[in-house]
């Protein structure tokens, strides 16, 4: 009987205290060395990460840890989730993150986020900048315009999975191989009621960052900016403009990508970020 | 006075009644898909618009040359350059789907959008099918 092959990837629970709530997190991480955060899209979660933990030639100098956020992928939401509605908030988002980090006693991690990771990751190096290596923004800007109203996403008479996946299938690559699509749009069927609608509220109403970016220092916390060309609610311009007014931002127009570069598209992705990996790595040998 | 319709849109329209509806009902699995949907469905390419009437994931009827008025449940509505656009293979960025050509101003979605968006990705599919040429 053939062997299973085993993936590098382990998962683990643990318990962070964020903004005073206990929360039981779920995360997955691979390699060792310089440790780099992944934070998933809205309405989605860690495995978008699986193929980056599985790439010798990241985990060789990178300890890739994802978590999904509380209400994502293997974390609960905290208790009494039951009486609010979900809405990620830029301060619980910046405080999760933080804690996470802090719980593991992360050093001066690489924290590379995408889509809503991306935009918090403008936050983090704004006001956070000195507790980060370096910071990697995919599909990030300040700000970008709603492309359809957000109730559609939880109500009694559309199927809340299938609506999400249908709504961000299009901002998938139509090169990026059917496989990877479909595992893409697999995460968003499979996220809770109202989930993603609760992320966007992060993303479209409390975390307007146009004109709220000052003062972020690149050259002690580098700053690289990724958008995929057929990002249409991230646009490549959305990115431009952000990198615009963020004095030595690196940004880098992805070709054949759309907003979910790490899980659409692997292979390609990984031509576009080894190299942010490595002058990482370097700048600090 | 009808518009007068250009070639260009006389070429797109050839294109959609190859694909629809043959290819739809000719695919079991789409057809099954789509097995929720009842709804008649106006798409209108430039200036000429045809009503699709689908029932249970299938195409029952493609009209062209409506009557006025004609009832429908929800419209698709797309300038020459969204469908022309969305229909290259591989489509430029931007002009690759329904919502970015919303986005962009070149295509809107009217009337009752619950059976859209309840079968959003069905309908997606449906309406991309001339992209590529009959199997």
């Amino acid at each position: 009987m053939a062997r299973a092959l085993i993936e590098p990837i382990i998962g683990r629970y643990g318990r962070v205290d964020v903004l005073g709530d206990p929360c039981r997190i779920y995360f997955e991480e691979a390699g060792q060395g310089i440790p780099l955060v992944c934070l998933h899209t809205a309405g989605a979660d860690s495995r978008q990460f699986r193929h980056l933990m599985c790439d010798e030639g990241v985990t060789r100098h990178y300890r890739v840890i994802a978590f999904d956020l509380p209400w994502h992928g293997k974390s609960y939401p905290p208790e009494g989730w039951e009486k609010i509605e979900y809405r990620l908030t830029t301060q619980r988002y910046v405080e999760t993150i933080r804690a996470f980090c802090g719980a593991l006693e992360l050093d001066r991690p690489v924290v590379m986020g995408c889509s809503i990771g991306g935009r918090i990751v403008l936050q983090l190096a704004h006001a956070h900048g000195t507790e980060f290596r370096a910071l990697i923004g995919l599909e990030a800007a300040d700000y970008q315009q709603p492309w359809y109203d957000s109730s559609w996403l939880h109500r009694g008479d559309v199927h809340g999975g299938e609506v999400c996946a249908a709504l961000v299938s299009g901002l998938v690559a139509p090169q990026s191989p059917p496989e990877h699509r479909h595992e893409t749009l697999w995460q968003y069927m499979q996220g809770g009621p109202g989930v993603f609608k609760g992320d966007l509220y992060f993303y479209r109403v409390d975390a307007d960052l146009r004109g709220k970016l000052g003062g972020i220092d690149t050259a002690r916390c580098p700053l690289y900016l990724l958008t995929g060309e057929y990002d249409f609610s991230c646009t490549p311009e959305d990115t431009l403009r952000t990198a615009g007014a963020i004095p030595g931002a690196e940004v880098t127009v992805m070709k054949e990508l759309g907003h979910f570069p790490m899980s659409e598209n692997p292979t390609r992705f990984r031509s576009y970020i080894l190299p942010v990996l490595d002058e990482i790595r370097k700048a600090g040998a | 006075m009808a518009p007068e319709i250009t070639s260009s849109e006389q070429e797109l329209c050839s294109r959609f009644l190859a694909a629809i509806p043959s290819r739809v009902n000719a695919d079991s699995h789409l057809v099954w898909r789509g097995r929720t949907l009842r709804a008649d469905c106006l798409v209108q390419i430039g200036a000429t618009a045809f009503l699709l009437r689908f029932d249970g994931g299938r195409i029952q009827e493609c009209r062209a040359d409506l009557p006025l008025p004609c009832p429908w449940d929800f419209a698709v509505r797309g300038s020459l350059r969204a469908w022309e656009n969305l229909w290259q293979d591989p489509p430029a960025p931007g002009w690759h789907d329904l919502f970015a050509l919303s986005k962009r101003g070149e295509m809107s979605f009217e009337g009752d959008l619950q059976p859209f968006m309840a079968h959003l990705q069905y309908v997606k599919d449906v309406l991309t099918l001339p992209r590529t040429s009959s199997m």
